[in-house]
């Protein structure tokens, strides 16, 4: 489907063509990295709003 | 390492804070006004600064850029300085961020109040505002990378990419779009015309959604929600891939605003396709939100905070399910020009925004006034109030949409318009509008219940303006990245490199869409019989850009038989290749006007009825919600500015001949002269030199030019 879209532009269909190339390898790489996070690391990052260091964990 | 003591600077959050709400007031009450100028027409008292077309850009924008935006800068300034374990880079650019926004707002109501609008919508800022606005912007995202490079984590947390993609991609939309060259000071013309000019404006438009309503709020989401729910985000690697797929897939959903219009196919179904994908990441942004507080909802049923929260997400979602299905031509094909498209901007702009917001302030008002919110029960007022107000202003708009869109299209048996009449639909829909005033009323009723709760908070609590902090330093990054470090963790602590893959990540969708726009010439056919519009014309149609007729006009006829048949030959893309800006609106409260000057055309009108309807619509139709353009008669046309007008047009690559600058004002006079003149054959006398002339002579041009070209009514869509 998005090739038959494409081929209307006007004879630069390649240029789409790249494009959806590096949407789909990009997104590959980035859910392959996000998987293989370390459990630690995750928890660590998810965790940083609550740990700001300041006196406001106090319940209001 | 050793523990190093700082402070934040609650001062800069204050102020933004105050500034939320003092122009969410002024945003909102403008709003009303509209409203209540659709059930009393009169509302506008008679005078040009209280029109409908000249406040609607005062409201979407205070909504949008006072409102919201000060919201946003409120919860960045406070959640960024934490988030980093710093104190803003620089105290004068946060200064400057501050009173700059807020000259901006004041400059933006004044100018919209004359009539001082590029007629793009939420793009209507003219050109030195516009600069103003770039300037400020800079401040804001020199300010956050500084801040960013100084934090003392390692990682950037997630909210901060969201900031980072709001900057960056804000930045190049709202240069791109604002792309125009001066007449004067308080005029220009944009350098793209017609299907170009409308595909950039919502490339612009709908990116504005997405990243100035949306990806800061989001970030906003990712800090505010754990915090106050006290438990870090559900998942922390969705929100990465929520992250890089919203920002990917948002910037080419534009072209959804212009189905059926005369931009080319592709164009539009690449539109279709990426709106449709967006539904992914935007539900696994919300599903992230609303997992965040499993195990916690008793505290929902609580904390005003959280239950906030839960409502602006749970909007959040209802918007981003509802914007994708209105982007299939199926949906599209009926909610679009109706007042739909307000309801669902709407359920974002009071749900998600509004909603976030007051969580956000709720939240952090008592914190850095060291004390507890006044009374919860004042907050869940406010909170009950809103919602409701929310269900009265979008239903009705709902229903009122269904029911005029089903109107439009309704054929008798023997095959003609059952309502012929445009305004028939308007008047059916009087009680709609009605009850959507009723909604919008309360909503503001909750606001002002809730500035009270806040000043109440403010008086009991003692201002913290420095507020003390330590965190270890951070050890030097080693700029390169460390072994076994994947690159997306380099890219997590690299501020700058960040922003620059962002920014790709962004520019490929738009350059894909925009680009082939200019470089392949059959994407605009020509049509010969169109031609540049004479000086008169030309006056006329920048009064029509002043005075916001596109708010309630469209100009563009989709390919629909009930469409052709109501207003005649659907748009084309050859026609509007010298409207420097198009002008093709997004809703109907009033006829399309496209083919308005056609003789033989169903819409065509003598220039006298145009000169009666526009002192007084009320007079000719009773119903009718058209303001009165009264002044037109009286003031002057400003001939001192036709020269370089069409010097400009010259510029841009409309083909008037060389010279025609020096005689414009011959033709233009000589053409207002037999308008004028006609006038008089029907016993209205008014000087030629009027802005009326230009007026009836610009309605008058309207479609002419294609009908010349003869086009047979063929290939229509449905009804
Ligand atoms: C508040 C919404 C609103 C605004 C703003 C508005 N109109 Fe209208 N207009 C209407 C409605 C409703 C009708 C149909 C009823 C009528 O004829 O008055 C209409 C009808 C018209 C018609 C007649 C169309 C036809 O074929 O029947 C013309 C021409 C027109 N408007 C021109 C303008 C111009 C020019 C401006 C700006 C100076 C303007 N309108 C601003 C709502 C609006």
């Amino acid at each position: 489907m998005l090739r038959d879209i494409f081929k209307s532009v006007g004879n630069i269909e390649i240029y789409g063509l790249i494009s959806m190339i590096i949407f789909v390898v990009f997104f590959t790489l980035l859910i392959l990295h996000t998987v293989s996070l370390k459990k630690k690391d995750v928890a660590d990052f998810s965790r940083m709003p609550l740990d700001d260091f300041s006196d406001e964990s106090k319940e209001l | 390492m050793e523990n190093q003591t700082f402070y934040y600077d609650n001062k800069i959050v204050k102020n933004f804070a105050y500034a939320t709400l003092f122009w969410g007031v002024i945003g909102m009450v403008v709003g009303l006004l509209l409203a209540l100028q659709f059930i009393w027409p009169a509302l506008t008292f008679g005078i040009p600064y209280t029109t409908f077309g000249r406040i609607r850009p005062i409201h979407t924008n205070a909504v949008i850029f006072a409102f919201v935006g000060n919201g946003m800068f409120t919860g960045i300034y406070y959640s960024l300085q934490r988030l980093c374990k710093a104190r803003m880079f620089n105290d004068l650019l946060s200064k400057i961020n501050f009173w700059g926004w807020q000259l901006i707002i004041v400059c933006a109501a004044l100018t919209f109040a004359f009539g001082i609008t590029t007629g793009k919508e939420y793009a209507e800022l003219e050109w030195p505002i516009d600069i103003l606005v770039a300037v400020i912007w800079i401040v804001f995202g020199w300010n956050m990378i500084g801040t960013i490079i100084k934090r003392r984590t390692g990682h950037i947390y997630v909210a901060i990419w969201f900031y980072i993609a709001t900057f960056v991609t804000i930045a190049v939309l709202h240069v791109t779009n604002s792309l125009a060259i001066p007449v004067g000071l308080f005029k220009s013309y944009p350098i793209y015309a017609g299907v170009q000019d409308a595909l950039v404006q919502w490339w612009y438009g709908h990116n504005a959604v997405a990243f100035f309503l949306t990806t800061p709020f989001l970030g906003l989401m990712y800090y505010f929600l754990p915090k106050a729910a006290n438990r870090p985000i559900f998942s922390y690697k969705l929100s990465i891939v929520h992250f890089w797929a919203l920002i990917f897939l948002y910037i080419w959903a534009g072209p959804h605003h212009l189905l059926y219009s005369a931009l080319p196919n592709w164009a539009q179904s690449l539109g279709v396709v990426f709106s449709v994908m967006l539904i992914a990441p935007s539900w696994g942004g919300m599903v992230n939100g609303l997992l965040t507080l499993r195990g916690a909802w008793d505290r929902v049923r609580e904390d005003p905070v959280l239950k906030f929260m839960v409502v602006a997400v749970t909007a959040y979602g209802m918007s981003t399910f509802e914007g994708p299905m209105m982007s299939t031509k199926t949906v599209n094909a009926i909610s679009h020009f109706t007042d739909w498209t307000v309801g669902h901007a709407h359920i974002g702009a009071l749900g998600w925004n509004g909603f976030l917001t007051f969580a956000v302030l709720y939240y952090l008002i008592p914190r850095i006034f060291q004390t507890h919110l006044f009374s919860r029960k004042i907050a869940n007022l406010h909170f009950w109030i809103a919602t409701l107000g929310i269900i009265f202003y979008a239903v009705p708009l709902y229903w009122g949409a269904i029911t005029q869109a089903s109107m439009w299209k309704e054929f008798t048996a023997a095959g003609f318009l059952k309502y012929p009449n445009f305004l028939e639909t308007v008047t059916q829909l009087k009680p709609m509008y009605a009850t959507r005033a009723i909604g919008g009323g309360l909503y503001i009723v909750g606001i002002v219940l809730g500035i009270y709760n806040l000043i109440l908070t403010i008086k009991a609590g003692k201002f913290l303006p420095e507020e003390a902090a330590s965190a270890p330093a951070l050890a030097k990054i080693a700029g390169k990245r460390g072994s076994g470090e994947g690159v997306h963790r380099w890219l997590e602590r690299r501020p700058v490199q960040f922003t620059i893959v962002a920014l790709v990540a962004i520019l490929i969708g738009g350059l894909i869409e925009i680009v082939p726009l200019y470089l392949v010439k059959t994407n605009i056919p020509t049509i010969a019989s169109v031609k540049p519009y004479t000086p008169l014309e030309l006056q006329g149609r920048d009064i029509y850009v002043r005075e916001g007729c596109y708010t309630c006009h469209s100009q563009q006829v989709r390919p629909f038989r009930s469409e052709t048949e109501r207003y005649g030959e659907y748009a084309k893309a050859g026609e509007y290749v010298y409207d420097h800006p198009f002008q093709w609106g997004s809703k109907r409260n009033g006829p399309d006007l496209s083919r308005e000057g056609v003789v033989s055309g169903r819409q065509y009108k003598p220039n006298s009825w145009h000169f009666n309807h526009m002192l007084n619509p009320q007079r000719l139709n009773e119903q009718s919600i058209m303001p009165s353009y009264k002044w037109l008669i009286t003031d002057d046309l400003d001939l001192s500015t036709t020269a370089k007008k069409i010097r400009v047009m010259q510029f841009l690559g409309v083909p008037y001949p060389d010279g025609f600058d020096k005689i414009a004002n011959d033709d233009l006079l000589l053409q207002a002269k037999g308008i004028a003149d006609d006038l008089k054959s029907q016993g209205i006398q008014v000087e030629p030199t009027k802005e009326i002339i230009a007026m009836i002579a610009y309605l008058q041009r309207l479609g002419k030019d294609v009908h010349a070209a003869g086009m047979p009514t063929a290939t229509i869509t449905g009804k």
